[in-house]
Parts: structure tokens; sequence; C-alpha cells
């Protein structure tokens, strides 16, 4: 019956997946801020990784993000390394810090952003022949991880609800909650 | 408990709200702000132009009473100035007619009608800040291969990267990791245009001849040099020239031919620069 409960998260999870990417790719490439659009994808994964555990979280990040480099990325890989290690590092913010706290949400999102962007830019300088435009970087790179930052405010509850459910599937052992 | 609940609520709505203004804000154009000019134009016009016709009256109340023989001296004159001017205004037209038809010689379609071009629509975007690709609905099956040129009605667009049996990846012109040898029209001297973060509507013209003189409103165009795109593809024009303490550091902004954000039929160039 757990096992059943398992596929069929997992199968919810994908399809949230497609969802948050049509809405990235379309809704979200006009209601930008500043021409800027958010990282769905960071926000998801994260919440995949604190809330089903780091298997979950890499497995997923990294076929994810395999995807959108397969799709419309510049670079195979990228993507995917990199949400994998969001999807990784969900577990051991889990560990250390309360996801009760709205502030400890906003800030892994804030760290999960700056990693996943900072990361990939950094990849980017090496592998491809682009010139570094640190200001312009950082304007872009302040600009979403705000625009992240509101979204997560936003669905907050969404996030709580959904995510205490799949806690129940996958997690099996009883984690005291440790605030920050 | 109860609330907490509703402070939460509240906070939602309070954010939302604050995220639509940011937005709409940091998206709206100068038109839009005209818009609003013109309501109050609207509005104040009639008023202002009653007050101005009124002060005209009253301060050319002396003219009234002006010598007639001169009015009519001037009426002739006026007379022979308009059948003057309508002579003119017909040779404009035939100019205007002519202009039009040698356009039509330079006409876009025209200039590309060398290349053998398959259309296609696109059916992706870049989901990222930092980069700039599309995706379009041909592939492999219909002839499409990496390296082949993109472009669309009013230019360049930017070249095949990686192809499937029926999809294909663009690297726009506009991507950072894009660079692109070309010419400025009018002089012939080389430069090399590439993507920015900053701008997905502009390109930055690097390597211009210290010699060269480079002026805003010039056309630039491939140069045909780096063996990718063909020669004499339209790219944009120049939108401003940035000079430097160091001459051979100066740069201009090229405004590009093509609306990347309007972007949704291109053309694909199937023979290569040499055939």
């Amino acid at each position: 019956m757990r096992d059943l409960k398992k596929v069929i998260a997992v199968i919810l999870l994908i399809v949230s997946f497609f969802i948050i990417y049509f809405l990235q790719s379309n809704f979200f490439t006009w209601f930008t801020i500043s021409k800027v659009q958010p990282n769905l994808f960071v926000i998801f994964i994260l919440f995949v990784g604190l809330f089903t555990g780091k298997k979950l979280g890499l497995i997923l990040g990294i076929i994810f993000g395999f995807y959108l480099d397969v799709v419309i990325g510049r670079q195979i890989g990228v993507s995917g390394i990199m949400l994998g290690i969001i999807g990784l590092a969900g577990e051991y913010l889990d560990k250390n810090f309360s996801k009760e706290s709205k502030i400890t949400i906003i800030l892994m999102i804030i760290g999960s952003t700056l990693i996943y962007e900072i990361g990939s830019y950094v990849f980017s300088l090496i592998t491809l022949d682009i010139n570094i435009e640190i200001l312009s970087f950082m304007k872009i790179l302040f600009i979403e991880t705000l625009y992240n930052v509101i979204i997560t405010i936003i669905i907050y509850p969404l996030i709580q609800k959904l995510g205490h459910l799949l806690e129940e599937i996958f997690k099996t052992r009883n984690i005291l909650t440790r605030y920050f | 408990m109860n609330r907490n609940k509703k402070s939460g609520i509240i906070g939602i709505i309070i954010t939302v709200i604050i995220l639509v203004i940011l937005v709409v804000f940091t998206n709206s154009n100068v038109n839009q702000v005209s818009f609003v000019e013109n309501i109050f134009n609207v509005l104040v016009m009639p008023v202002q132009n009653g007050f101005t016709y009124l002060k005209n009256k009253i301060s050319g109340n002396d003219s009234y009473f002006a010598d007639m023989d001169t009015l009519k001296q001037e009426n002739e004159e006026l007379k022979q100035k308009n059948s003057e001017l309508e002579q003119s205004l017909r040779e404009l037209e035939i100019i205007k007619a002519e202009n039009e038809t040698l356009k039509e010689y330079v006409n876009l379609k025209d200039k590309y009608a060398d290349y053998n071009t398959i259309p296609a629509d696109v059916i992706n975007r870049d989901i990222s800040n930092y980069s700039s690709t599309v995706v379009i609905n041909v592939g492999t099956d219909d002839g499409i291969k990496e390296g082949m040129t993109v472009i669309a009605d009013s230019g360049l667009v930017g070249h095949i990267v990686s192809a499937t049996s029926n999809t294909a990846k663009v690297q726009t012109i506009v991507d950072t990791a894009s660079a692109v040898t070309s010419t400025i029209s009018t002089t012939d001297d080389t430069i090399v245009v590439q993507g920015t973060l900053d701008d997905k509507t502009a390109l930055k013209a690097t390597f211009i001849p210290t010699d060269a003189v480079v002026l805003q409103g010039d056309s630039v165009e491939t140069s045909g040099i780096g063996g990718i795109y063909p020669k004499g593809i339209h790219i944009g024009t120049i939108r401003e020239v940035v000079n430097t303490n160091n001459i051979t550091d100066r740069y201009a902004i090229v405004d590009t031919a093509v609306d990347f954000t309007k972007l949704n039929t291109v053309l694909v160039i199937t023979n290569s620069v040499d055939e």
C-alpha cells in the first residue's frame, strides 16, 4: 500500500514538473520583474529534497535538469548537476533547520537560487566562449532571487500542506522538528 | 490560531499585490505613460485652445484694419506659391513612386532569393534569464543540419546547434555565447557582434577598427567570415557608439532587426555558404 502511494506521489511530482515547465515557458516569459523570470525549478526541487529525502531529490533533480538541458539548454548536464545538488542538499537542510519556519524556507530558497545560478554561470564561463558580465549577472540574479522569494511566500501554505503529505509517504522515521 | 490563519492570508494577498505592481511597473514602457498623458491632453486641450483663441483675438485687433491693397497683393503671391508647391508635390509623388519600386528591388525576400529555405515555427523558448535559444518544428527529417543559418523576414536569427528528427535547437544571435563576424554596410569595416546579458534586443559590437567611422543608424550585416553565416544578411542598425579612453576598446550597441520577443516564424537556409 505504501509502495503504491509512493508510485502515485512520484507520478504526481512528474506531472507537477510539466505544469511548472509550462508556466515557466509561457506565463513567466511575460509576467516578469524587469524582464527577469523566476526559477520555479529550483523551488520545486528544493521542495522535493526537503520533504521526500535526498534520494528522490537527487534523482528527480538530475532527471528534470537533464530534460531541461536536452530540450532547451545550451549545454547538456549543467542543469542536471545543479538541480541534483539542490535535491541532495534538501535533506541536509531538513536535518539542520526547521521547515516549519517561513523565514528558514525563504533563506533556503535564496541559498539554492544563488548556488544554482552561480554554478550554472561559472560552468558556462568555463565551457562556452562568453564575456564575463559580472554586474549584469548580479543584477539579474538579485531580481530572480527576489522573485523566487515572493513566489515562495505566496505558495508557502501549499508547500507546507503538500510537503507534509509527501513526508508521511516517503519518510518512515519520525523526525523531531528542530527550530533554527 | 484563526487569527494567525487570517493574517497569513492577508500576508499572501499583500505579497501578490506587490508582485503584480512590480511586474506592471518594471515592464511598463514610455507608450503607456504617453497614453496617460494623452488622456490629460484630451481633457485640458479644449480649454487651452479656447484661451489661446481669445488671446490671439485680443492681441490681433490692430491688424484688423490692415490695408486692403496689401492683402490683395499678398493673396496673389500666395496663389502663385501654392501652384508652385503643387507642382513640387507632383514631382515628389513621382520620386516617391520610384523610391517604392527601388525598395522592392532590395526587398529582403529578393535578397534571400538565392538561398533555399525551409519555413518553420518557433515551438519553444529558453526558460533561463542567462541564455537565448529557441526550438523550431523542423528537424533532420526535413533536411536540417547542425550549423545551418536561421533567418526571419527582417534579418538574422541565429544558427542550428542541434537537431532531432522533427525539432531543431537554434542559438540566437542575442545569446551571450553567440559572436557573429559582421560588416558595417556603409564603410565595409569588419566588427564582431555579441549577445549580452543586459538586453535581449540588442548586441554589443566590438573589435571596431580604430580608423573606422561608425555612425548611429548604420546598418550591420553578416560578413560571411567564419563559415556559419552567409554574407550580406541584415543583423540590425547601430543605436549608439560608446567611446572609451582607449579607442581600441570602443564599442557600439546594435539594435537587432529581428524582434526576438515576438519571433514566431523563421526560415532555415539549407544551402551552405559555399554553395
